[in-house]
């Protein structure tokens, strides 16, 4: 790596022991949730507390990290599981799956006072639908949690996947997108009770498109909605901002993680783009599922087949050299991006480079190797 | 009809009006989308190709493979018997608004108004209703002298969450709001989107482990909305070129020592497992298609190829 004006931590080791909150962010389809898991692993290993939020996991995963839909509290994986893949006290590990209702849930017994209210809301049949029906709410809630999570003294690290989208870092503008629900001259439209008779009136014209459209009924059911979600909506903002604050501090590192498809390059250096305009740090890159190391691999040669071979091991090697040959241009290109990627980021943040693997045997065998790796014979290119 | 020699019996597969495309994300979901659209265009029906997007946004995943940096809400030709456009909720929410009340300068001045933008977009279910109102709209345009103005409608369908966010929509939506022309629109959804004969979803994945895990929890998801299913369209599918035997001395040597091309052979033998995991878990039709060449423009132009050849994709499970 080249040498550079801001000290930054030259290896996973160093990033884990010197952070409270990991975000690990990245496009679909890239590993992010392997890596963010594994990265967990890595810092129980080094005998940290960690917490690991999953959004959207594979089944097999979920399996592996205890985790299932609307657990109000994380899984803690057990001494034994621990200790088979390395982990020792006071290292652990817990995972927890977001659901964005159940942190809504808590929200509302948090914030309202009337206990009627409560029940109203949880009566709503929008609320009730609010995780599929509020965009945005996703990412909101993961915030919202992790908000929950730092001051819970359970846990020295988190580590947190953040849910697939096409910006890396969408999440973090959520509350500017939401926000249009708070605005009060907007809300207030939909809602019965103003002073003005210009308000009114538009208030009524309102109301009658909802009715034409939804019927009186379901009307009334979204004014409702309106009017109790906006007290959710303050709440949720109140710790948006404060999380905003914490995520431009030093407790804080992103990661992106990202595949050798074409589009990683734009990806990572969009990535350095936007975290730079939010003032938010960036931890490292991971290129994952790259060929770049495995390039020393011998190219199967005439030597494999012996004097009087079969016709089958003679056609057998002739297209297995058609294979190595597709494989060697993908390894080639895969270590070009890597170098360019490297170039690019030369003295502002580490890369790190993840080999793609052949077959995992278990998604927890899959875990450990790549902690291994994260912590073990690569340090930063 | 274009002088092709084209070989119907590939697209029967996709007979139906309506084709969803849906996938997670970096399984090749767009591309796969254009070349179907394509396809079923070169195969001289008129064609809809649509994704979903938002006003100002200046980015459009279906515009790159058809040279065009932008798309609007209303179809644009882009091709012999294709037009593309982006589903906007904007639009739907005033189409519907349209649809209920007498068009007034008021109304469309207070539709128009920035804020109430914003607020319809992130109110809730709001964008969905729009995206889906839009396209029930296109879907149902009539030529001038009667008729469906399209023969085939390709959606290039948002990612996993958004896709079951859209699909179940209209059952939502009618648990929510019961009665009223909103609930008779989502009614008419609801006849379009869960009818077999009309709507096809298909799920594009890779041939790897967890893209095949994924696909088959989607299929699951798209049945639980009560969406037809029609297929998987198992994309980069490599084609296995060695015999049991050759495969047990290729074996044999990687044992002794790992060669340059185990990763290919392992990828072509997950491939062969990713059909049969598919088949078993969902019963559904498996398409392969094969891998071609990396840049965008040549992947389509393979896609199509093999869409609308019948000789590029022997062995597949077509029909």
């Amino acid at each position: 790596m080249a040498k550079s004006v801001i000290p930054l931590p030259p290896t996973v080791s160093e990033l884990i022991a010197t952070h409270r909150v990991i975000v690990c962010c990245g496009a679909g389809g890239v590993g992010k949730t392997t890596v963010s898991a594994s990265l967990a692993l890595s810092a129980a290993r080094q005998g940290k507390r960690v917490l690991a939020i999953t959004v959207d996991p594979s089944k097999r995963l979920a399996e592996v990290l205890g985790v299932s839909e609307s657990q109000e509290e994380p899984t803690v994986l057990s001494p034994e599981v621990m200790r088979s893949v390395g982990v020792e006290p006071p290292g652990s590990l817990s995972a927890w799956l977001l659901d964005p209702q159940l942190v809504c849930d808590r929200v509302v017994a948090e914030v309202s006072i009337d206990p009627d209210a409560q029940a109203r809301m949880k009566r709503n049949r929008l609320y009730q639908n609010v995780s599929t029906l509020v965009v945005g709410m996703h990412e909101y809630t993961a915030v919202e949690a992790l908000h929950g999570f730092i001051r819970d003294d359970r846990y020295d690290l988190v580590v947190l996947d953040t849910p697939p989208s096409r910006d890396a870092i969408r999440f973090l503008d959520t509350p500017e997108r939401a926000n249009a629900f708070l605005d009060p001259r907007i809300i207030s439209i939909f809602l019965p009770g103003q002073a003005s008779l210009f308000q009114r009136a538009t208030t009524a014209l309102v109301n009658k498109i909802l009715d034409l459209g939804l019927g009186k009924e379901s009307r009334i059911e979204l004014q409702e909605f309106l009017t109790l979600f906006q007290v959710i909506l303050r709440h949720l903002n109140r710790n948006q901002e404060s999380m905003q604050k914490f995520f431009a501090s030093r407790d804080v590192s992103f990661l992106l993680v990202t595949s050798p498809a074409q589009a990683a390059v734009d990806e990572a250096v969009n990535f350095e783009v936007r975290t730079k305009a939010l003032g938010v740090r960036i931890g490292g890159y991971i290129l994952n599922q790259s060929l770049a190391t495995a390039a020393g691999l011998p190219f199967p040669d005439e030597s494999l087949v012996t004097a009087g071979a079969s016709a089958v091991e003679r056609s057998a090697l002739s297209k297995l050299q058609t294979l190595a040959k597709v494989e060697n241009a993908a390894v080639e290109r895969d270590a070009a991006l890597a170098l360019s990627l490297i170039q690019r980021f030369a003295g502002k943040a580490p890369l790190w480079v993840l080999p793609r693997f052949t077959r995992e045997q278990s998604a927890f065998g899959a875990l450990t190797k790549v902690a291994d790796l994260l912590m073990g014979q690569f340090a930063a290119f | 009809m274009p002088a092709v020699a084209l070989r119907w019996k590939d697209l029967l597969s996709f007979h139906q009006r309506i084709n969803l495309i849906t996938g997670k994300g970096g399984v090749g979901r767009t591309v796969v989308a254009v070349a179907l659209a394509k396809s079923l265009a070169l195969a001289g029906r008129n064609v809809l190709l649509v994704e979903t997007g938002q006003p100002d946004e200046g980015f459009s995943p279906l515009g790159q493979y058809l040279g065009r940096a932008n798309l609007d809400d209303e179809p644009r030709n882009v091709g012999p018997h294709l037009d593309a456009c982006q589903l906007w909720a904007n639009t739907g929410h005033e189409l519907f608004a349209r649809s209920v009340i007498p068009a007034g300068p008021l109304v469309t001045a207070a539709l128009r108004s920035k804020p109430l933008r914003r607020f319809m977009n992130a109110a809730p279910s709001f964008y969905e209703l729009g995206i889906l109102y839009h396209f029930l709209h296109l879907v149902q345009l009539e030529e001038r002298g009667g008729g469906k103005r399209y023969d085939a409608v390709v959606v290039d369908m948002p990612a996993t969450g958004h896709t079951l966010a859209l699909t179940s929509l209209p059952d939502v939506a009618l648990r929510v709001v019961e009665k009223g022309p909103l609930a008779s629109a989502m009614r008419r959804g609801q006849g379009f989107i869960h009818d077999a004969k009309v709507t096809a979803a298909w799920v594009v994945t890779l041939p790897e482990t967890l893209p095949v895990s994924e696909a088959i929890e989607l299929v699951d998801g798209l049945r639980r909305t009560r969406v037809p299913v029609g297929g998987i369209l198992l994309n980069r599918f490599l084609p296995d070129p060695f015999s049991e035997a050759e495969h047990r001395v290729v074996d044999r040597w990687m044992a002794a020592e790992p060669l340059r091309g185990r990763f290919a052979l392992e990828r072509i033998v997950m491939a062969g497992e990713s059909v049969s995991r598919l088949t078993e878990s969902t019963g559904l039709p498996v398409i392969r298609l094969h891998e071609v060449a990396r840049d965008a423009g040549d992947a389509c132009a393979g896609l199509v190829a093999q869409f609308t050849d019948v000789n590029a994709v022997t062995g597949s499970s077509l029909g």
